[in-house]
């Protein structure tokens, strides 16, 4: 199990990498994941590692740990005593890539293996999943489909009592799902979906088990075609409940269930409009007050280890359910309108560490803004709005959404309106309008008018800020809508204001 | 690539249900209004651009590459400015940069000639000597020509007059930038020639699109860049655009563009329009550019 509470930090001096060479790892990791994300290829493994073990070992010794697994291979088919010991031993050495290949290159290996897998010697069952484990992590494209006889077996087992054996079938499962279509399908036909809602519910208190199966879960939900094929299936079970039910973290035990399931959660309502059958089960209001309690802790200053890993999820999942969202369903689905006070927390605290966090939070608060006049004028009642003006300055996503939001209060009332243009709205956008970012322009063009139209004392100020020779640049903008907008507020609604009138 | 995001419309007056596919109405009956925002509610398909950070931070956690602490503080950019005038590409970082590149280059544009005069009186100064008929006729037998330097106040029979004034009295250089006659302009400094000339770029695109004659074209390639406000040059064709006759006449032909090109207000009102010829203005020095309708700024 992932606790977060034993982060492993990469220990300098491992493998006699310096902490330079680890960055440098680490970023070309990034890079690597990146690439494949734009690939739609992006895939991730666990690997659950031994009680004694604290960090991944590898031998470097490839050589020997391929005979040793072949070595070891041919002394386990002889019947004897050791078989115990042996098979730990090929658990450890199918640690190593080369003598994973090496194994499965053996005629009846998986025979051999599925055979202690479901033979009567408990430890030797525990040992034979451990050894499917290391091989469904395999690098090798050939190694994991290699593991499929297994699964009929490590799918019945998802209903047994033990932890350290559940866990270990779920992360093998989990490794297996995203291989290939036909992997997935098998995995599917063998009843993967029933299994896991079983399993969920029936070790609900074992915080470990849960979180293998969100796992398990999530990698099926990644799928390309999930959204025909397996998120039905989902949805029809009694998985969304459970999956909700665990997202409150558990103090003791740590984050990473609730992680799990909030991404298995993310997958479901990014992957599909219609989200009607999770609304139902009141995953808006579950989700909306999580976040208002973690938007708490984190403006207090209680930015729990990881906790952005569980924010991110929560925040997508609230965006996405949103836009399905019937707009007379919103207050009961949204509840408490502190969600407001929570995203504007949360665009505070990530702003400068994890922007792409804060543009999340934007996109979500564009979305809660849009129709509803109550959570607009919450914004305005709990003082907000001076703050989100100061984000206006960011781009990459970040003051485009900001303005649309700022732009959803502006359309509701005039009063609105007015109330914005006091609170500093009105010299912001003299700013906006005059940077690069055409998207920004135009939107802030957009406001403007609403703004200068709500009455005439906010025209007036625009004017006393020099407003009218922003405008007449604009006017020489290369963009023709740009400068129709500017030309129409100039001839329709400031009219009054210039001093000069031509004499043409 | 188009990235997987849907938005849907709402009708802007009152909520209305799910599923409903209006189309965006503007918010006021106004004729032409322009201003297209409606309140938009936005989903995110999993593999949208908006969720790529998140993602590989996800993914990093699951290969046991997490670390709570960034390794490096992620760059948080700031948006930058961009000067507004069609063909200047100018780019600044910070406000205070845009407005200085502003108020130095575009604000005191001579609406006949497209030169940019340091300040308004200047402008004024320009416009009544090289675009007022009515001066020249005056200055045939009065001092019409106005000491540069404010509160001097002095005027003479001739800028030859005035600027031995400059260089005597005020120890101006002889070959002060802002005080060129007519007759100084001189043929087209081949360094410019070389410059890279944004503004013929851009009127050429914008004369292909909009089918704008061809004179037009040469007018407006024949703008000063904005960086040489001051250098002159002659052409033929600029010699004729500043006589008010030729004025009208480009002034029809340029609406008679607009009305084959658009269909905007713009076509009656090419006031303030990009494609109106530079020498169209309301009344000769009662317009002065940028300045525009509001008044004398300090």
């Amino acid at each position: 199990m992932w606790r977060l509470n034993k982060v492993r930090h990469k220990a300098a001096g491992r493998h006699g990498d310096s902490l330079e060479e680890l960055k440098l790892k680490r970023r070309e990791h990034e890079r690597a994941l990146r690439q494949a994300r734009r690939d739609r290829q992006l895939v991730s493994k666990r690997l659950l590692l031994n009680e004694d073990e604290d960090q991944p070992e590898v031998t470097m010794d490839t050589n020997s740990g391929e005979q040793d697994v072949v070595s070891l291979f041919h002394k386990l088919q002889q019947t004897g005593s050791e078989r115990e010991a042996r098979l730990k031993a090929l658990s450890k050495a199918l640690r190593d890539p080369s003598a994973q290949l090496a194994f499965i290159k053996q005629e009846n290996s998986m025979h051999l293996l599925v055979g202690f897998l479901t033979g009567s010697d408990a430890t030797c069952r525990l040992q034979a999943v451990r050894c499917l484990h290391e091989l469904s992590h395999s690098p090798h494209t050939n190694v994991a489909p290699a593991c499929l006889p297994a699964t009929p077996y490590l799918l019945t087992y998802l209903s047994g009592q033990s932890t350290k054996f559940t866990e270990l079938c779920l992360y093998t499962l989990g490794n297996l799902c995203p291989e290939s279509d036909v992997v997935k399908e098998k995995l599917l036909a063998q009843g993967i979906i029933p299994a896991l809602a079983n399993c969920i519910e029936n070790q609900r208190h074992n915080l470990a088990v849960v979180e293998a199966v969100g796992f398990t879960l999530s990698q099926l939900l990644q799928a390309k075609d999930a959204a025909e094929k397996i998120i039905p299936m989902v949805l029809a079970s009694s998985l969304p409940s459970h999956l909700l039910s665990v997202l409150t973290p558990d103090p003791d035990f740590g984050l990473a269930p609730a992680i799990e399931c909030a991404w298995c959660l993310h997958y479901l309502t990014c992957s599909t409009e219609d989200n009607r059958v999770l609304l139902a089960h009141g995953a808006l209001l579950k989700c909306s007050s999580l976040l208002v309690s973690l938007g708490a802790a984190v403006a207090e200053g209680n930015k729990e280890e990881g906790m952005e890993l569980l924010i991110c999820p929560l925040l997508r999942c609230v965006g996405n359910l949103l836009s399905s969202c019937p707009v007379e369903d919103l207050s009961t689905q949204v509840g408490d309108v502190h969600i407001v006070v929570a995203l504007c927390a949360l665009l505070q605290a990530y702003l400068q560490t994890q922007p792409a966090l804060a543009r999340e939070s934007a996109w979500v608060l564009n979305n809660l803004t849009a129709y509803s006049s109550a959570l607009c004028s919450a914004l305005l009642t709990f003082n907000l709005v001076p703050g989100l003006i100061q984000l206006l300055p960011f781009s990459q996503g970040i003051n485009t959404m900001i303005l649309r939001a700022l732009a959803n209060i502006a359309h509701k009332k005039k009063e609105f309106c007015v109330q914005l243009a006091h609170l500093g709205l009105l010299s912001a956008l003299c700013a906006t309008l005059k940077m690069a970012d055409q998207e920004m322009v135009t939107l802030s063009m957009d406001v403007l008018f609403m703004l200068v139209v709500s009455g005439p004392q906010v025209a007036e100020e625009f004017v006393r800020q020099s407003g009218l020779s922003l405008l007449e640049a604009i006017q020489y903008n290369s963009k023709g809508d740009i400068r129709r907008r500017a030309t129409h507020l100039l001839e329709h609604h400031l009219l009054s204001y210039s001093v000069d009138t031509p004499c043409s | 690539m188009q990235q997987p995001e849907s938005v849907r419309p709402l009708t802007t007056e009152r909520h209305h249900p799910t599923g409903d596919t209006h189309e965006l109405r503007p918010r006021e009956t106004e004729q032409g209004n322009p201003f297209t925002f409606t309140p938009q509610l936005i989903h995110l398909h999993k593999d949208h651009e908006l969720f790529e950070d998140g993602d590989i931070t996800r993914h990093m956690y699951l290969q046991d590459l997490y670390i709570s602490e960034a390794d490096d503080k992620p760059t948080l950019s700031v948006s930058e400015f961009a000067c507004h005038i069609s063909g200047c590409s100018a780019v600044f970082s910070t406000l205070e940069e845009y407005e200085h590149h502003y108020n130095s280059l575009h604000r005191h544009v001579c609406c006949s000639c497209r030169r940019s005069l340091p300040s308004a009186r200047l402008l004024d100064i320009h416009i009544q000597e090289w675009h007022d008929s009515l001066f020249a006729i005056l200055a045939q037998r009065q001092d019409m020509y106005q000491c540069l330097v404010e509160g001097c106040g002095q005027k003479f029979r001739t800028s030859k007059l005035r600027k031995d004034h400059l260089i005597r009295l005020h120890k101006y250089p002889p070959d002060f930038r802002f005080d060129k006659t007519k007759k100084d302009r001189g043929t087209r400094e081949t360094k410019r020639q070389q410059q890279k000339d944004t503004a013929m770029e851009v009127a050429d695109d914008v004369c292909e699109s909009e089918g704008v004659c061809e004179v037009m074209c040469d007018v407006l390639s024949n703008q000063l860049e904005h960086g040489e406000s001051m250098e002159t040059h002659v052409s033929q064709e600029e010699a004729r655009m500043a006589k008010s006759d030729s004025t009208e006449e480009h002034a029809d032909l340029s609406a008679a563009a607009h009305g084959a090109g658009n269909t905007s207000t713009e076509a009656t009102k090419p006031r303030y329009s990009y494609r109106v010829p530079t020498s169209v203005c309301f009344g000769h020095g009662s317009v002065r550019g940028f300045r525009g309708r509001r008044g004398r700024r300090k």
